[in-house]
């Protein structure tokens, strides 16, 4: 990625004068900092200022500018949230994932992320905005640049932890993106353990609700196949307002884990027996037939393999990649009809300035707090 | 090769990747300047003084001998070699292993080898005459803990490292080693490569081996009954059986990976499929070169293909065993441990003084600064301020009350204290 | 002694008798005979609803084994059972071989398929090489069943469309007799106003000016013929370019041209592109290998209990995800060669890996002022 690295010469382009007083690590800074221009500001949040930025030799080239605030109740440093984010995005590069092309510092010391620019929102708007209509040749185009980015991040060992409809970005070819990885990590070595409280409530998985500490990409599987329900419903499938309301939601949803349907379950951390007069058994495909007639019954198959109570029955991304449904009938959209709505730019500032696992406003009583201290093993 | 891709979009390979020659060009270059640059601030220093002196005294420095002697040290100035400057980047990348040791229960390797890559990383564009490596290692180690998921407190961590090192003597330098690491923290090491590596040769001599793409052929019966009549390896008795033999190799061969492998250029010059079967060869040769031909064909008997990369594998491999061999632990070898007293010795004189003092010039923590804001009557109002440009004259009003804050607590210049308490 | 000619006519009347039921016409004038063109075996109308009524039954002529529904029995249409089934084979293989002469690139392609498709209609009539004429057109037939629909869509749009583009044609026709009339009046009334106006202005101007102004005259009348024909060529042009589209070759169709090659010198398709199957892959091959090949289960006594550790297997831990990171990362980046890439890397122009990167490496020195 961008100049050389450390190439000498680059070392000898600034003034001699100049050079004595800069460090070469502050000359490579400037050489990355020179190369855009912050335009306006795009959004401001707890967490970071968006702005727009294009590159300084070619005013056309739009780039988003994430300017990571130094955090001020964080005595630890650089925050987790923004490691994480820059640690994987550094690694990943897929259509399908937002791309980051620099970093760089500016003066006070802030980081800013040079981040693909993506001026068409996400699909949170898309799904709550009551004058897009959309069919399912749209959803299947979405839910498969979806699932392809994170095959595609599974594949290079990193769980995403927080996929949900405002963290899909939309380029403006119409392309689904993977944004946000600030609650990212590359999968857990054996005998490890990994933070249960991660994935935004409604998208969480029922083994981190009952604080499952080893886990695989299963747990993102979980939040696609959510992802899936809320683009047909058009409303989040399971939305509880507490960690223990959601579980009893998805129980009520997709019926009561036992034993029997998910062995082990009960020596899980958090697990809370079921009662027993008020147990509902498990549902089959007709149950996501009625419930999803938008998918058809392949759709609706695929759905229900993503949304499997034990996670060792739900479907990787590789196999959901592999499913039927993605060759029947409907042929999903072409990016570039897919439907589209105005004044994602500002939105693309709101969710680059949230922080990870936040929902929107008027959920911020239900912002996880991470539970660092709980991650050693 | 397919594999090969995965590795190509790595930080790693895209940014700290070196041919021999790069690599000393670099450090080279980052020796010179910080050379010049430590010339240019030591007479400023000096010069600052006696204009303070001839200002204070209104009259001729009386204590002209001083000054005289002082100029002629300056023009003595020996600055550290780049190779100097190497050795002692060496030394502090292994007190990086024992301060991870030191903890209860102590660090992983991964996360000591992360954090010496990141020290290796560091020096390659930034000099110890500018910023002494016992500042920047214990950040190094710091921010390892946090990329790479084995999380504590800065005060747990601060606790544990000896001496009266402060939280925020660790924390200062972070910053500026994220800047000088380009902002990439995924280091890729060779050790989850020999697992794979191991875990498919046990497979193999239980008879459960796979064929590889290439040479369909194989049968796992063929390649059981291979690995059974393997030689032993050099100079060790024979082990008792193929189980004992392949622990043995995996944990020699971690040993290589831990040390050797971290405290030479090899992450630099290869990659880590490279490092670990290297290493392997070093442990257990007949096994490694049985594991290669299990991959790649043979290129003195093959017309395959493939032939030609196994041919240029087999002389990357051997350049990295050389050189990983060439690691003598500093511990173990007195000669070095003599030499790196007078390179200590030497960087004392040659330090930069504008640089030492990098908790007050290069970050305010938070905490601090709200501390001292509020100890200047100022009432704590960090919530966000409207604009940018309030943000920044606020920020630079407090890095004033913090530089005179700095002032009234140490009693001026950080340098002038620390040389008199040493020479003391 | 052969059958007159007389008798060869009445054959089909008098003495026809159905072959299963041995009733002959003699004895029942009604008598229709049907075929199934499974096997062409003819037989007779009460014959079929007896035996094909309770649903697929073998066909009751001795020997023939093929299983018959009544819904496919019809009346013969030539007198030659033969004929018949020629012509049945021949409309088969016509709506799977319905390529159209603008696929090919030359003519001589074109005249080669028309006799390869003879010549299959030959074998399957006269039973040569049926079972691999069969397979062939049918793996043709399913390889380019878009291709095959899409020209059936087209040759029922010209049938339909012939009288469409008559009617067009004449409505060309009016309206180039109608632009010709107006044409004539409008010329007509310019002659009129202009010899008008001269008049006027020779009777105003002086003598000198007359050429000019009656050259200027004409000016002004052709350039209004000019721009009134080129109203009607748009027009035209506007016409020929809606009928255009109709016949005009959907060139994506052609795209799929099979792996079995059954036909040869089909045109590459250039434009539009074509729309190629969808790849939930995005292009990527899933799970492709070089080096080793993954097992489902390595032993291992450190990785075992975790097989058994019913907590971890609840929580959905995957040791199949660690073994495909172990191996990967054993060999990801043997095969590349620091000494030779990083070289070429710094030499090549900066970067290839983001778009926007290259960009930027022009800036060097730039002398911005720190807009950020």
């Amino acid at each position: 990625m961008a100049v050389s690295p450390l190439a000498p010469q680059s070392f000898q382009s600034r003034a001699s004068e100049e050079v004595a007083d800069r460090e070469i690590t502050e000359q490579m800074n400037d050489e990355v900092r020179h190369k855009y221009i912050k335009a306006k500001k795009l959004g401001e949040g707890t967490y970071a200022v968006v702005y727009l930025g294009h590159i300084r030799t070619d005013p056309t080239s739009f780039v988003a500018i994430k300017k990571i605030k130094v955090n001020t109740e964080y005595r630890d440093g650089l925050s987790m949230d923004a490691i994480r984010e820059v640690k994987y995005l550094q690694e990943l590069s897929h259509p399908n994932v937002i791309a980051l092309h620099d970093v760089f510092s500016s003066k006070d010391q802030n980081l800013n992320l040079v981040l693909e620019y993506l001026p068409r929102g996400d699909l949170e708007m898309l799904i709550k905005d009551s004058d897009i209509h959309y069919g399912a040749a749209d959803v299947k185009a979405w839910m498969g640049m979806l699932t392809r980015g994170i095959w595609f991040c599974h594949e290079n060992f990193v769980l995403h932890r927080d996929i949900k409809p405002n963290n899909l970005l939309i380029a403006s070819d119409g392309e689904v993106k993977l944004a946000d990885f600030g609650l990212a990590r590359s999968f857990a070595d054996p005998y490890s353990n990994m933070t249960h409280q991660v994935i935004t409530r409604w998208y969480r998985p029922p083994e981190l609700l009952y604080g499952a500490r080893q886990y695989s990409g299963a747990v993102d599987i979980w939040s696609v196949g959510m992802v899936f329900a809320e683009l047909l419903l058009r409303v989040p499938f399971v939305a509880g307002n507490s960690d223990l309301d959601q579980i009893t939601k998805i129980c009520e949803a997709f019926g009561t884990p036992t034993e029997e349907n998910w062995p082990g379950v009960s020596k899980l951390p958090n697990f809370i027996p079921a009662d027993n007069n008020h147990t509902v058994p498990t549902q089959g495909r007709e149950f996501f037939l009625r419930q999803f007639p938008t998918a058809g019954s392949v759709g609706a198959d695929l759905l229900m393999s993503m949304c499997s109570l034990d996670p060792r029955k739900r479907s990787t991304a590789y196999q959901a990649l592999q499913h039927s449904w993605w060759t029947a009938e409907p042929r999903p959209t072409n990016k570039e009809y897919l439907p589209r709505k105005s004044g994602g730019t500002r939105k693309m500032g709101d969710d680059l300035t949230r922080r990870g696992g936040e929902l929107d406003d008027q959920f911020k009583n239900a912002a996880r707090q991470l539970d660092f201290g709980s991650m050693k093993g | 090769m397919i594999e090969d891709d995965f590795y190509r979009t790595s930080s790693q390979f895209r940014l700290w990747s070196f041919t021999e020659e790069s690599l000393r060009t670099v450090r080279q270059k980052t020796n010179s300047l910080a050379s010049d640059r430590v010339r240019i601030a030591l007479r400023r220093a000096r010069e600052a003084r006696q204009s303070a002196n001839s200002s204070a005294a209104g009259t001729p420095n009386p204590n002209g001998s001083d000054a005289d002697s002082k100029a002629g040290e300056e023009k003595d100035i020996e600055c550290l070699t780049s190779e100097e400057e190497q050795d002692l980047v060496r030394y502090y990348c292994e007190q990086i292993i024992q301060l991870g040791e030191s903890y209860k229960p102590p660090m992983p390797s991964i996360v000591r080898a992360t954090a010496i890559q990141y020290l290796r990383r560091f020096y390659l564009t930034n000099s110890p005459m500018t910023y002494h490596p016992k500042t920047i290692m214990p950040c190094a180690l710091f921010i390892a803990t946090k990329t790479d998921n084995y999380y504590m407190s800065l005060r747990q961590f601060a606790d544990g490292v000896p001496g009266d090192t402060t939280a925020e003597d660790i924390i200062a330098p972070e910053f500026l080693v994220m800047q000088s690491l380009r902002f990439t923290f995924d280091v890729r090491h060779p050790f989850r490569g020999l697992e794979g590596g191991i875990m498919e040769l046990n497979a193999i001599s239980q008879g459960l081996g796979e064929p590889a793409p290439h040479l369909p052929n194989q049968s796992a019966e063929d390649l059981r009954r291979a690995i059974l009549s393997l030689p032993p390896p050099l100079n060790t008795p024979s082990p008792p059986s193929i189980s004992d033999r392949l622990a043995r190799a995996h944990h020699n061969t971690r040993e290589i990976l831990k040390s050797a492998a971290q405290m030479t250029d090899a992450y630099f010059l290869y990659t880590p499929s490279q490092i670990w079967l290297s290493a392997l060869s070093l442990a257990d040769a007949p096994l490694a070169q049985f594991y290669l031909d299990t991959k790649l064909p043979n290129p003195t008997e093959s017309e395959h293909p493939l032939a030609q990369l196994r041919a240029k594998l087999l002389q990357t491999l051997s350049s990295c065993a050389t050189l990983l061999q060439s690691y003598k632990p500093l511990g173990s070898d007195p000669e070095q441990k003599k030499a790196m007293r007078r390179i200590g010795k030497k960087l004392y004189h040659c330090q930069n003084p504008e640089k030492v003092n990098l908790a007050g010039q290069k970050r305010i923590p938070a905490a601090a600064a709200a501390a001292i804001a509020s100890a200047a009557g100022n009432p704590s109002d960090t919530p966000t301020p409207d604009s940018e440009m309030e943000r920044l004259a606020k920020k630079r009003k407090l890095e004033a009350e913090q530089q005179k804050a700095g002032n009234d607590i140490f009693g001026g210049d950080l340098v002038m204290e620390r040389t008199r308490d040493r020479q003391a | 002694m052969p059958p007159s000619r007389e008798a060869l006519v009445n054959r089909g009347d008098e003495d026809e008798v159905c072959p299963v039921c041995k009733s002959s016409r003699y004895l029942n004038p009604d008598m229709r005979f049907l075929i199934n063109p499974e096997c062409y075996h003819k037989m007779c109308e009460s014959c079929v609803d007896r035996i094909f009524s309770g649903g697929p039954a073998n066909c009751p002529v001795a020997g023939c084994h093929k299983t018959l529904r009544k819904n496919r029995f019809r009346k013969q249409t030539f007198e030659d059972i033969h004929v018949e089934r020629e012509v049945d084979i021949r409309r088969r293989v016509m709506t799977v071989l319905n390529r159209r002469e603008e696929e090919f690139d030359s003519k001589l392609d074109w005249d080669n398929f028309l006799e390869q498709r003879e010549e299959i209609i030959f074998n399957l009539v006269n039973r040569i090489d049926v079972a691999k004429t069969e397979a062939d057109l049918q793996s043709y037939a399913s390889e380019n069943m878009r291709s095959i629909r899409a020209n059936q869509a087209l040759e029922a749009k010209e049938v339909s469309s012939f009288q469409e583009r008559q009617n067009h044609e004449q409505e060309l026709a009016r309206l180039r007799r109608q632009a010709a009339k107006e044409e004539y009046e409008n010329e007509r009334k310019e002659l009129l106003a202009g010899r008008e106006n001269y008049l006027n202005n020779l009777a105003q101007g002086r003598a000198g000016d007359a050429a000019a102004i009656a050259q200027k005259v004409m000016l002004k009348k052709s350039s209004a013929r000019r721009s009134e024909e080129e109203r009607i060529r748009q027009k035209q042009a506007a016409l020929r370019g809606t009928d255009a589209q109709k016949p005009a070759y959907p060139g994506a169709v052609t795209a799929e041209e099979g792996g079995s090659g059954l036909i040869k010198g089909l045109k590459k398709i250039k434009t539009p592109e074509p729309e190629k199957p969808y790849d939930p892959f995005g292009g990527m091959v899933p799970n492709k290998r070089d080096y080793y090949t993954l097992r489902d289960h390595y032993p291992s006594s450190y990785l075992d209990p975790i097989r058994q550790d019913t907590r971890m297997l609840a929580g959905g831990y995957d040791l199949q995800e660690y073994y495909s990171r172990t191996m990967l990362e054993a060999f990801a980046g043997l095969g590349c060669f620091i000494d030779e890439e990083v070289p070429k890397r710094q030499a090549s122009s900066f970067n290839v890996m983001k778009p926007v990167a290259t960009q930027g490496a022009a800036l060097a020195a730039g002398s911005g002022s720190g807009s950020i």
